[in-house]
């Protein structure tokens, strides 16, 4: 059948009412935010798409923990790992509802105010297709492709792993500030304040994979900088998909190598033409 | 006056007759829609603008102290829809004074969910008469958008897409929409799934703070106030009412959505969120969901294992 075919067979199914074959055993409709591509190389390796499914939490922190201080402010990063805890608990629990096995392609929206952290988890609950009954496996923020060579490689997702912190960066000695003053030389204040919130954000990490029994962390997510709330806060969060060995050992997916013969397309350059030189 | 499935402007149907067809497509689009057999007719579009506001003009929400006694029977000024999402929440310190935040709600914005429908709705259809008026089988590679036209107090909606006609293919007495087009498109159909219509929807949840909320959102949270010992709620910890308003508005924009979907499949959904602050402790959430329903029109067959490859050069 040509792909005309398809077509016109597609334009005369949307003429006569869904039959119960167009639920794919979900008699009220799926939704998913996979692209046909996904949904294809998911089907390939025998999982399929239930629902959308999501997880929001909003922490507080108190007013002040911001200011007059210096190091970690522990208010903000419990309050981010409040967060994830409760946002990552309706996530499975949306799943379990959906009938999924599974979360997949999960974006990690975080949000840092003054006042408070929020946390916005959203992704596909997926489920095998030829299973009998779903149990809850796993959370993933890898995409479906990465989650398709990941177990063919032997590997399984189990989590999102994330781990933060934020410090207050120390002030400058008004002798320290002088010094400095009209060279460009590092501030120890604040890469002493990036390491730190550094390693306590990679540790948290590290021990939310170790609880979730992941032996390590893949596609680790990094996002480091000043918080928006403080030019003094240097916040670190670090998240990635906690995985652990499924067969005895990895198995090499064993890439097959291709040259591509398509011709790489030259744009048209108006600055070369200006000044008579390529750039 | 606007146009209707029964009155396009007179130059629009001058357009549509005119007999070069436009697209909106791009290239690769256009020639992978034409290897599938569909041959663009027009770049179809529809408008509709309405005045505007994020907020119901009207009083109702000052009576922090005296209680939401209106609630029951429906918010002063605010339309109500049977089985609205409605949630109270009551202060658990007792009279402190007269700006202590005694009563505290979430309640759906039914009028605000109306007037993004209404003019989403009339957007879509608009586009849809123009690609009736082409005798069109589908149109594809939609595009929608809403955003202020003149001022801060209208909204234009617009929706724009690429008629297509599919010889002999049934008529379809309502043209076939989708977000897709091009190599995705066929993808789709090859996969085995039709495109039946575009589906979108606003969910809208206005969040007024009582007291424990206006803390926690204010930071106030760490201090001896009053009753924080006796209410649980220490420094760090959920905003419970902000949390039941985000779940709410997510859970309205999927369940609308499912509505619309009968037994068929939502491809390709994107899930949008924004935020209002209308005052200190006071949120208005909305979410808007979207894409393309699909019907499954044969099993997938079955794919082989994909095989992993790497580029070289």
């Amino acid at each position: 059948m040509t792909l005309q075919d398809e077509v016109r067979r597609a334009v005369a199914a949307v003429a006569t009412p869904p039959t119960a074959k167009g639920t794919a055993g979900n008699p009220r409709g799926t939704t998913s935010d996979l692209t046909i591509d996904e949904t294809l190389l998911l089907h390939s390796a025998g999982w399929e798409p239930v629902d959308l499914v999501y997880g929001i939490s909003w922490w507080s922190i108190p007013w002040g923990v911001w200011q007059w201080a210096t190091g970690e402010v522990q208010e903000a990063s419990a309050a981010f790992a409040g967060a994830m805890d409760h946002a990552a608990k309706q996530l499975r629990q949306a799943c379990d509802q959906a009938g999924g096995s599974g979360v997949l392609g999960v974006e990690v929206g975080v949000r840092v105010s003054s006042h408070h952290i929020s946390i916005e988890l959203t992704g596909t609950a997926v489920r095998r297709i030829d299973a009998d009954s779903h149990h809850f496996e796993f959370v993933s923020d890898l995409s479906a492709r990465d989650f398709v060579l990941l177990v063919r490689a032997g590997w399984w997702p189990l989590g999102v792993a994330a781990g933060a912190s934020f410090v207050i960066a120390p002030r400058r000695s008004a002798r320290e500030w002088a010094s400095q003053q009209g060279q460009n030389v590092e501030l120890p204040n604040l890469t002493q304040a990036l390491y730190l919130a550094r390693e306590r954000a990679m540790e948290r990490m590290q021990s939310s994979g170790v609880a979730m029994k992941a032996d390590g962390i893949v596609a680790v997510k990094l996002r480091e900088g000043r918080a928006s709330s403080s030019v003094r806060v240097i916040q670190f969060v670090a998240i990635g998909t906690g995985v652990h060995l499924r067969t005895a050992a990895h198995r090499s997916i064993a890439p097959e190598m291709v040259v591509p013969l398509d011709e790489v397309v030259r744009e048209f350059d108006v600055k070369s033409l200006r000044s008579g030189k390529g750039e | 006056m606007p146009p209707t499935a029964d009155n396009l402007p007179e130059a629009a149907n001058r357009r549509l007759t005119g007999g070069a067809w436009s697209s909106g497509l791009s290239v690769a689009d256009f020639a992978s829609g034409v290897d599938m057999g569909m041959e663009p007719v027009g770049y179809v579009q529809g408008y509709a603008v309405m005045q505007w506001s994020w907020y119901m003009a009207t009083g109702g929400f000052g009576m922090r102290s005296g209680g939401f006694g209106g609630l029951s029977g429906g918010w002063a000024g605010t339309p109500q829809r049977r089985g609205q999402y409605v949630e109270q929440w009551q202060c658990p310190h007792g009279f402190v004074s007269a700006e202590h935040r005694m009563y505290g709600a979430n309640y759906e914005l039914t009028w605000l969910e109306d007037s993004w429908a209404t003019g989403w709705g009339l957007a879509i259809e608009r586009m849809i008469d123009e690609a009736k008026e082409l005798g069109a089988t589908g149109i594809v590679g939609v595009v929608d958008a809403m955003r202020p036209l003149v001022g801060g107090g209208t909204n234009e909606f617009r929706a724009s897409g690429t008629a297509v006609v599919v010889p002999d293919a049934p008529r379809l007495a309502t043209p076939f929409s989708t977000y897709l087009s091009g190599q995705r498109l066929a993808k789709l159909i090859e996969a085995g799934f039709a495109p039946v219509s575009v589906v979108a929807t606003l969910s809208a949840v206005r969040m007024l703070g009582y007291c424990i909320t206006h803390y926690q959102l204010a930071g106030s949270t760490a201090g001896a106030w009053y009753g924080a010992g006796a209410s649980g709620v220490s420094g760090v910890g959920p905003v419970d009412q902000v949390n039941r308003a985000e779940a709410a508005a997510r859970r309205l924009a999927r369940e609308r959505v499912r509505a619309q979907l009968g037994a068929d499949i939502l491809h390709g959904a994107t899930l949008e969120r924004s935020e209002r602050e209308i005052g200190e402790g006071d949120l208005s959430i909305q979410c808007t969901l979207k894409g393309t329903r699909v019907r499954r029109f044969k099993d997938f067959d079955p794919l082989p294992d994909a095989s992993p490859v790497v580029r070289l050069g």
